[in-house]
């Protein structure tokens, strides 16, 4: 009875994972076809199965010979990367203010943090476009990362977080003879190791999927984000080849696989504490 | 802004260095200041800003390509909403997908959870393979579904010939468009709140099970009467996120139908963005795009709503 069950169960799970599964393995298998082997085997089983004899890196060669996808991938790295820098600097800069110190007028910048965080980002996104567009930045790198690299909720978190902060360890920094930005770099910063690892993952993620504001603010197919370059390949469809925009979609994915293995325990804390997507 | 100020209240009282009669110090003010500016000054930019030119604007027949000769119109943005069909069906659309996607979406998350909380072997494998669709993009989910559901070539219209059923036109007709938008949304999303819902039952008390068990309950009513209460706080909190963000849909039908045909997915979010920068009509689309911001901040306040009350019933 007891084995019946558990096959049983073995069935209806691997059934389940295959829905979730088989789209992505005929991407990743198809990009290394030519178009007209994917037609012809898409109604039997080597849509799925690898069939050795029939593939080839022939469509990553061409794709790479008519449109060179690495730029923007290297462009979205680029991009991410010092959102999350720069970003995670200045956001927990003033969480930890907010945690820290005394000052006039610390309630009302509370309050005012508190208030901005229900203001939903992207339905305003047009009239972000005006003032990014008015200041004459649009089309500019500054102009894309600048309006992201701030995060109320995220200078939240990180207030919640120094909240709990042991004041001992900063009070013997000083003694030590660190500023007070001496303290923050050199004992708060890496004693909050996993804090900003979770925060950055989920910056870097939001950031590199990003579609919407970078259709707006960058135009120039150079300074393109990949997110961007791919929808611009994918719009002229009747000119490029199923096996051509499978191997570019696989190449967008890889960075992302390789993240979520090294980070995995880290995305799954950060996506329960935010809730994205 | 009672609210605001209630919460505000308990926050600060978690803040143990707050004491109200204490003078500052002057090396505080200093550092605190100086750790503040600059988020302080990228927040007024680019989040206090835009709201106030949102407001502003929309009042205004502002056209971007003549700014110079805007001019106040009152309410007439407004009055023009109301008979805008196009407006009025992109509103309706987005409905349809909240409406549907979030019960879907959820089921099949606690659907998979309830699968991989198991202490079997192999049960890793199974969550992986369920996550996997939420690491992909959702360029890359919209533009792999789009090839996929082709009405002629497509993977899946061959595969639904192999068991006998008749090609279906999926994006490309106006009834089924959205549902197509809809059941993808759900399939990518899913993963995300399974391993929600998958920590929420981790910590669910097993005695609560072995008592039921002795009690001769089946495994029905052990998940309506033990799986299902304990979880509700979770399940809360994934609808209210889930909600919010399905009312933010835009991408998918940005990528897969531009929003056709015949207008069937086009989202408010992708009006807007139609109107103010593709039209460049920025007066009318500020008017839109304040109209939509004070709906979402209310009807999360709602939902917040509701979950008190939930919980404390």
């Amino acid at each position: 009875m007891k084995i019946v069950k558990k096959t049983l169960f073995y069935i209806l799970a691997s059934l389940v994972a295959l829905q979730f599964l088989l789209p992505l393995i005929w991407m990743i298998l198809s990009s290394f076809k030519i178009d007209e082997v994917i037609y012809k085997d898409i109604d039997t089983i080597f849509a799925f199965v690898p069939k050795f004899s029939d593939l080839s890196f022939d469509s990553y060669v061409e794709l790479l010979g008519f449109y060179n996808i690495f730029k923007n991938v290297g462009n979205s790295l680029i991009y991410a990367s010092v959102t999350v820098v720069v970003g995670l600097t200045i956001n927990s800069l003033a969480g930890y203010a907010l945690a820290r110190f005394k000052f006039p007028f610390k309630d009302w910048i509370l309050i005012f943090i508190i208030a901005l965080m229900i203001v939903p980002i992207e339905a305003t996104i047009l009239p972000l476009f005006l003032v990014v567009n008015e200041m004459g930045l649009i089309n500019t790198i500054p102009g894309y990362l600048l309006p992201f690299i701030i995060n109320v909720m995220n200078i939240f978190l990180f207030r919640q977080h120094f909240l709990s902060f042991p004041g001992e360890l900063i009070e013997s920094g000083k003694i030590d003879g660190l500023s007070e930005v001496g303290c923050f770099f050199r004992i708060v910063m890496p004693s909050s190791l996993n804090m900003y690892i979770t925060v950055g993952i989920l910056t870097f993620l939001a950031s590199w999927n990003d579609f919407l504001w970078p259709v707006m603010a960058l135009s120039n197919a150079d300074l393109m984000p990949i997110q961007v370059a791919l929808n611009a390949v994918f719009a002229d469809k009747y000119n490029i080849f199923t096996s051509h925009m499978m191997a570019a979609l696989t190449i967008v994915t890889i960075p992302i696989v390789i993240l979520y293995i090294i980070f995995q325990k880290y995305i799954v804390e950060g996506s329960m504490q935010s809730g994205i997507k | 802004m009672k609210k605001f100020i209630k919460r505000f209240v308990k926050v600060r009282n978690t803040t143990e260095h707050f004491r109200q009669s204490e003078h500052y110090k002057k090396r505080d003010i200093v550092s605190a200041f100086g750790f503040l500016t600059p988020a302080l000054i990228l927040a007024i930019l680019f989040i206090v800003l835009p709201i106030i030119l949102a407001i502003t604007y929309g009042f205004t027949d502002y056209y971007l390509l003549k700014p110079n000769d805007k001019e106040f119109i009152g309410l007439e943005n407004f009055k023009r909403m109301i008979t805008d069909e196009v407006l009025i069906q992109s509103f309706m659309n987005t409905i349809k997908f909240v409406v549907f996607v979030v019960p879907l979406q959820l089921s099949m998350a606690l659907g998979l959870a309830l699968i991989v909380n198991k202490k079997i072997k192999g049960v890793g494998f199974f969550r992986t393979a369920y996550f996997s669709p939420a690491v992909l993009s959702l360029v890359v989910i919209s533009i792999l579904w789009t090839v996929m559901l082709n009405p002629t070539s497509g993977l899946i219209n061959e595969l639904l010939e192999n068991v006998g059923i008749s090609k279906q036109p999926f994006l490309s007709s106006a009834s089924q468009a959205m549902y197509t938008i809809i059941a993808i949304s759900a399939w990518s999303g899913c993963g995300y709140q399974m391993m929600i819902f998958l920590a929420g039952l981790k910590n669910i008390d097993g005695s609560l099970y072995e008592a039921a068990d002795i009690d001769g309950a089946n495994a029905f009513q052990k998940f309506l009467f033990i799986t299902i209460p304990t979880l509700k706080p979770i399940l809360m909190f994934l609808v209210i996120t889930t909600t919010i963000q399905a009312f933010k849909l835009i991408v998918q039908p940005m990528v897969m139908t531009g929003g056709g045909p015949d207008n069937s997915t086009i989202t408010i979010l992708q009006y807007i963005y139609e109107y103010g920068f593709r039209h460049r009509n920025i007066g009318y689309a500020s008017a839109v795009t304040l109209v939509f911001t004070i709906f979402l901040v209310v009807i999360s306040i709602i939902i917040k709503k509701l979950f008190r009350e939930e919980k404390t019933a």
